[in-house]
């Protein structure tokens, strides 16, 4: 279970602040697929940050009772000078998992071939898309975090992340940043909508979007 | 409730070693590649650095001062500066230069700060073992006299050095004037580091002053430890002690903060 207790976030702008987050209080539980929308630089990437513990909150926490992936998009996680296969191994080591079976896994999954031997920054983004999912997809976590401009891959990629998160992995907790309304209706079965700082709870999905479209 | 605690502590133990194992061998890559000598490349800088002074040195000032040769004193000089100003150097925005890697919660901004320095420090040790081995089959280098006194003075120095880099990673990411003064303070640093000269050979006034300085203190144990009863030392190892803790202290709660505040891309 994820939960988020009166977190609010804000950055210094010029001589005053800008507030991003205020009072966002939520759960999620195992299994639950949530779909976090809101317009852009509404703060669906600041919360994502906060859940991923990548950036801290300026009040209130965040408790994470289960495995949290980190935020999957295309910044971050990686470092762009090393190879695809220097950060499998990195990746490898630092969550204490075999390499071997990640690798394994990684050359299935993103099927690039020689290409995980060059640096990382050589990559289209469509490639670094398949490497994230791949090395998050082979640690296994409990929930995911996920940005949604990274499921734009071609049909390929979209067709074998459907069937690795959303068939296989059906019964793990994700969290989407999206636009799509397709997308959300397919996949989620809750809608945090954020505007004007707030974050605001639907239980029912159509609502979520009936509001969203609203603004 | 005792033992939960203490698994955790221990889990968490294991979780940083083995962070920082992980990210040390990245930095390596990253820094040296894989072609030639790879990592080998941490000890040519200081050993360039005290080789060529030293050389410079011995035809500058001839083979002896005061009673000491001028080629090793100025290699157990220079050897601990450049640790510690490449360790201030490389922890200078340390944190925006890996903030990429701050996706993955086991891996902690203080990590970045020890796996830089401890690069530094082995390279400098390893830069002095070369030296001195490789001098003292030419005779120009003494076999140490008391060890333990000289690898004392080398982790105290050391130490010194990492709570200063505890200070100066967080301060450099709160204000960019910091930047700036970084490379003269170093420069203006050196006459106080001890490396030219030892604390016997100064007035007593001038060496009352001189002896605040805790890397004097470290490198007085060090030289008194290579060369024994050949040079006289003065120094008070509770000062880099002293130094260091409450530097430290400081440094981490100045980490903390800055964590706090952190905008990661």
């Amino acid at each position: 279970m994820i939960e988020c207790i009166n977190l609010c976030k804000s950055y210094p702008i010029g001589s005053g602040r800008k507030h991003v987050l205020r009072d966002v209080n939520l759960t999620v539980g195992p299994g639950e697929r949530v779909a976090l929308m809101g317009r852009n630089g509404a703060g669906k990437s600041t919360l994502i940050k906060l859940i991923g513990g990548v950036e801290m909150p300026t009040s209130g926490r965040v408790s994470r009772r289960m495995s949290v992936s980190w935020p999957l998009g295309f910044a971050g996680g990686f470092q762009g000078s090393l190879t695809g296969y220097d950060n499998a191994r990195f990746i490898a080591r630092i969550y204490d998992r075999d390499y071997r079976q990640i690798k394994d896994f990684v050359e299935d999954f993103t099927e690039i071939g020689r290409q995980l031997k060059s640096p990382v920054k050589t990559y289209s983004s469509g490639m670094r898309a398949r490497l994230a999912f791949a090395l998050s997809l082979a640690i296994e976590f409990d929930c995911y975090l996920i940005d949604e401009i990274i499921l734009v891959g071609d049909q390929n990629f979209q067709r074998k992340c459907h069937h690795e998160l959303f068939e296989k992995r059906s019964d793990r907790s994700m969290i989407l940043a999206s636009h799509s309304v397709d997308v959300v209706r397919e996949y989620c079965n809750r809608a945090i909508l954020i505007h004007d700082t707030r974050a605001m709870n639907y239980g029912d999905v159509e609502v979520g979007i009936t509001m969203y479209e609203s603004f | 409730m005792a033992r939960f605690t203490l698994r955790r502590l221990q889990e968490g133990w294991r979780t940083q070693l083995r962070v920082v194992h992980a990210l040390m061998i990245r930095e390596l890559h990253t820094r040296y590649g894989r072609e030639n000598i790879g990592f080998l490349w941490i000890m040519v800088e200081p050993l360039l650095f005290a080789g060529l002074v030293a050389i410079l040195w011995r035809f500058m000032k001839g083979p002896e001062e005061h009673g000491i040769g001028i080629v090793p004193f100025v290699v157990t000089g220079y050897i601990p500066i450049t640790l510690f100003r490449h360790g201030v150097a490389r922890s200078i925005s340390i944190f925006v230069a890996n903030s990429s890697l701050l996706y993955h919660r086991q891996i902690k901004i203080i990590d970045f700060i020890l796996v830089r320095f401890i690069i530094e420090m082995l390279g400098g040790m390893m830069a002095y073992v070369f030296i001195g081995t490789v001098l003292y089959q030419f005779g120009q280098f003494p076999m140490p006299q008391n060890l333990g006194l000289f690898i004392s003075g080398w982790l105290l120095y050391s130490f010194v050095t990492l709570s200063i880099c505890f200070v100066i990673a967080p301060l450099s990411d709160m204000s960019d004037v910091l930047e700036k003064f970084v490379p003269v303070v170093t420069y203006i640093m050196i006459p106080f580091s001890g490396l030219f000269t030892m604390a016997s050979w100064l007035t007593p006034t001038l060496r009352g002053y001189l002896l605040w300085s805790p890397f004097v203190n470290a490198m007085e144990m060090m030289r008194k430890g290579l060369w024994g009863d050949d040079v006289t030392a003065y120094y008070n190892p509770w000062n880099p002690i002293v130094v260091s803790v409450v530097t430290l202290a400081f440094g981490l709660r100045l980490c903390r903060h800055v964590r706090n505040i952190l905008a990661v891309e």
